[in-house]
């Protein structure tokens, strides 16, 4: 069977549409179906995405650092991966849109880390560090991190 | 060394406190839930130093021996058979297995939830079940997310949620996914078009080990790719519509070939068992394909003297490195092939009687 719309090529879609008083079928090549509009482009996944927007190289890029880790806007396009917990926001203003094509969002509405009473990892680090501290007698130190410390919810008066 | 094995795939066996196998279990092999997690404070794979990889497993090692029941066991002391056997029971990643990182796992007490810690992400939390099943496999892997998240504080950004390494994963660092068992629509032709339509709704299609694995056996797997944006629940409630669908599709599908070609699909069926019941060199490829045929016909009610918990343990038993470890010897590919034969042939002579 050839296509109905270039009478050339063999038809490989079969189209129904059914309109009141009337069905009509149609018999087309990928080409002419995909000019009338009837075919969804094809869907691109999430990591051609990634791939496809890394590619869109700027000037600035190799300028733009991450304060934390010192990973370059240019090094995350060219690997796809962040470095650290702080890479995100840093390359917020040039990424946002990268993420919004991604996931169709570009906002977070599930779960919430659970904060238990103990916070561990930070408030380890933050204990031994107060713990040298105070046996330096360095006083006005151990305030700063006592202070870090509320934060967490955690009142370490030892 | 066969109750290593065992031990390995209890998540896929029966068991007092599992339920019975649903309606769709022919149809669902196994559900999976897996949860991306970084800690704020370290930095994210592309960046970690030897020290900081140690400092990761340490820190896991505490938390997770202290608060959960389970086994905890550095993946270097593990030799490559045992690392390839916990990937073909779908316990450890492919990319997991490859790492040459200091990298460590956890097994919980009943077999089913993992966390593989410095993967692509510092955590990766991994739930599994037979059949469709996943508001237990959510809850066990968010219980062992929040476990973990009492004491250690998680990467995460008030506007884009939780932070992975992979803007692909960013948001919920959920995956959920399905392993469908479709031979009528393959038998049909109409498979492709189907899970093209899954892949238009931004779901992925993948082989029996994911990523760039062909499909073999009639199997699929289907997973959700958008993490950000959604709820958990509406992503996994995605996933099991999804995947109902699917099984209704299949389903008109076998109604086609009962009308059709009965005697066709029974002769397949019956010398697919034959074949499993009496070989002497099998591979592992073979038994995936012949398991099919004769799962098929356990789900068309055909086959009535071989239960699905069976085949269930024979595809993964029979897979290279399992079998090796199920006969505890290191098995060239000519004697696995006949160590295989001959462990399906027992197998299914033990459910005879």
């Amino acid at each position: 069977m050839v296509c109905d719309d270039c009478k050339n090529k063999p038809a490989t879609i079969f189209f129904k549409e059914v309109n009141p008083g009337k069905i009509v079928e149609l018999h087309l090549c990928e080409q002419c179906a995909h000019k009338r509009g009837l075919l969804m482009a094809k869907k691109m996944s999430p990591v051609e995405i990634l791939q496809k927007m890394l590619k869109e190289k700027s000037a600035k890029d190799e300028k733009i650092i991450c304060t934390n880790c010192c990973l370059s806007l240019a090094e995350f396009k060219r690997i796809g991966r962040f470095g650290c917990s702080k890479c995100l926001s840093e390359f917020s203003p040039q990424i946002n849109n990268l993420l919004k094509q991604i996931h169709q969002s570009d906002r977070h509405v599930g779960r919430n880390p659970v904060r238990g009473e103990k916070n561990g990892f930070e408030i380890f680090k933050l204990r031994a560090k107060l713990k040298k501290v105070l046996e330096k007698e360095a006083y006005e130190e151990a305030a700063k991190i006592r202070d870090l410390l509320k934060k967490y919810g955690i009142e370490d008066n030892k | 060394m066969a109750s290593k094995i065992i031990n390995n795939i209890r998540w896929f066996l029966p068991s007092q406190d599992r339920e019975k196998n649903s309606e769709y279990d022919e149809i669902v092999v196994s559900s999976r839930i897996r949860i991306a997690r970084n800690l704020a404070d370290l930095p994210f794979e592309l960046k970690m130093k030897h020290n900081h990889c140690e400092q990761l497993l340490e820190l896991l090692k505490n938390v997770l021996t202290g608060k959960l029941k389970g086994k905890f066991f550095g993946m270097e002391n593990l030799s490559m058979l045992d690392k390839e056997s916990l990937l073909e029971c779908y316990l450890i990643s492919p990319a997991f297995l490859k790492s040459e990182k200091p990298s460590a796992l956890f097994i919980t007490e009943r077999g089913n939830v993992t966390v593989m810690i410095n993967e692509e992400d510092h955590l990766r939390i991994q739930s599994l079940s037979h059949g469709l099943n996943f508001p237990e496999i959510a809850s066990e892997a968010f219980e062992v997310e929040t476990t973990i998240g009492e004491e250690l504080i998680y990467a995460f950004d008030k506007k884009y949620g939780f932070l992975t390494s992979c803007p692909t994963n960013i948001g919920t660092g959920l995956r959920a996914s399905v392993l469908l068992h479709l031979p009528a629509l393959v038998f049909t032709n109409e498979v492709e078009k189907v899970l093209k339509g899954a892949v238009q709704i931004g779901m992925a299609v993948r082989g029996l080990f994911g990523e760039g694995s062909d499909t073999k056996g009639n199997l699929f797997q289907i997973s959700n790719q958008q993490t950000l944006g959604m709820k958990e629940e509406e992503l996994i409630d995605t996933i099991v519509k999804l995947a109902h669908m699917i099984i209704d599709i299949e389903m008109k599908a076998r109604d086609v070939i009962m009308n059709k070609a009965r005697y066709e699909f029974e002769d397949k069926v019956a010398r697919s068992l034959a074949v499993l019941r009496s070989a002497r060199i099998i591979s592992s490829d073979e038994v995936l394909n012949l398991v099919s045929a004769v799962r098929f016909g356990v789900g068309t009610g055909f086959i009535k003297d071989v239960e699905l918990d069976t085949l269930n343990e024979i595809i993964l038993v029979s897979r290279p490195a399992n079998i090796q470890i199920y006969f505890g010897e290191v098995l060239e590919e000519y004697e696995r092939d006949v160590k295989r034969a001959e462990y399906i042939r027992k197998r299914l002579q033990a459910e005879k009687k």
